[in-house]
């Protein structure tokens, strides 16, 4: 504001003062159901400082959150449970898969377990490791920074529905099926395109 | 270490004073092994003679069984174990005494062994776990209900023929309390 009164904001500028201030104050929902929730409280602890990055304030309701973490194995009874709490993350939210539980499944491929967060929730990194390092964690939140910053499309084309939460127990006839043949790269003018091929265009 | 093979040769021992007690006073035609680590294993002729067995195990003066510590079933289908189709095992053990003995039970599909609520009040959720795994049903449970899986589910998943990877799908589902579908922001 100047001084008689009129607004000196840019608006062209607007959007990048938006996307410095949400990258830069990542406020966590950490959702740890196993030894990933460790190396979790690991970071945000002072040896791993996750402050440094804006992203310490830890908030248990979801209302007041931006990012979830999950990290550690979902249960097809924890399914619902986990999608509620995505469903109550007001927009814009972030979601980290973090471990080779919370991404794939892990080493649990049995009749109990979620194969991979995916199935209910859209997911925008995922950390690799059993459970990853700290510093592995610190380095998908750099990049969840580097996405927000760059407003890069993060939504696959085929969301995961409540429904697919309730119906997480169906292994093979869930609509996640859609989601992982569908591929999709981000173009220069942050434009998502479909490349997946066609399954009828193959010999 | 040699402190270790003190307490293991102390241990022994006192395994095999029990042994001994157990059978020459609960036997009675029961088959009794003993396991590697000096354990006594005593199976119980069938479902209603355990608990009768236990009841007496736990009024005895000298053992002083006084603590459940487990119990858990596994799947006899290929018959190694007898005729029955799954086993029980309860995992007793001496608070004083510092005794341990197992129990182990036979039971088939349509049978239902006594519950041992009424004896320790621990052994409700135990037998409500061996029930969502194995669906083997404890007569006089109170309670009665899955613990692990998700109350819709039917199957037993630890029984042998039930598919590892085979997630069920439920035909009542209800909605949750799950919020409206969110609206995407960039559009």
């Amino acid at each position: 504001m100047s001084k008689d009164g009129s607004a000196m904001i840019f608006p062209s500028l607007m959007s990048e003062a938006i996307k410095w201030a949400r990258k830069n104050s990542l406020w966590p929902m950490p959702y740890g159901t196993s030894c990933c929730g460790i190396e979790l409280m690991s970071t945000l602890s002072s040896t791993y400082d996750l402050s440094r990055f804006g992203a310490e304030v830890v908030r248990f309701s979801p209302r007041q959150a931006d990012m979830l973490i999950v990290a550690g194995t979902i249960t097809t009874k924890m399914a619902p449970v986990l999608r509620s709490i995505y469903d109550q993350i007001l927009e814009p939210k972030w979601v980290i898969a973090m471990g080779a539980c919370s991404s794939s499944g892990g080493i649990f491929d049995t009749y109990s377990v979620l194969q991979g967060i995916d199935e209910i929730i859209p997911v925008d990194v995922y950390v690799p490791g059993c459970p990853p390092i700290p510093e592995g964690l610190i380095h998908s939140i750099l990049h969840l920074q580097k996405v927000i910053d760059k407003s890069l499309e993060r939504r696959p084309a085929v969301r995961p529905s409540p429904e697919d939460a309730l119906n997480a127990m169906t292994y093979s006839q869930c609509t996640h099926a859609a989601l992982v043949k569908s591929a999709y790269i981000v173009t220069k003018d942050g434009v998502a395109q479909n490349v997946s091929e066609d399954d009828s265009k193959k010999p | 270490m040699g402190n270790a093979i003190a307490k293991n040769a102390e241990f022994v021992q006192r395994q095999v004073l029990a042994t001994a007690r157990i059978q020459e006073k609960y036997c009675e035609g029961r088959e009794l092994t003993v396991d590697a680590v000096a354990e006594p294993i005593l199976w119980a002729r069938s479902v209603t003679d355990a608990f009768e067995l236990v009841q007496r195990l736990r009024a005895d003066d000298v053992l002083k069984l006084d603590y459940l510590t487990d119990i858990t079933a596994y799947d006899n289908v290929d018959g190694k174990d007898g005729p029955k189709r799954f086993v029980v095992i309860y995992q007793i053990f001496s608070t004083t005494t510092h005794v341990r003995l197992r129990i182990k039970l036979g039971v088939d599909l349509q049978e239902e062994p006594m519950s041992w609520t009424s004896l320790w009040d621990g052994a409700n959720w135990l037998e409500r776990e061996v029930f969502d795994m194995f669906g083997i049903k404890f007569k006089g449970h109170p309670n009665l209900r899955r613990i692990l899986m998700d109350e819709r589910f039917t199957g037993h998943p630890l029984r042998k023929e039930y598919p590892l990877k085979q997630r069920e799908q439920f035909p009542d589902n209800v909605p949750l309390h799950l919020g409206a579908h969110p609206v995407p922001s960039n559009t």
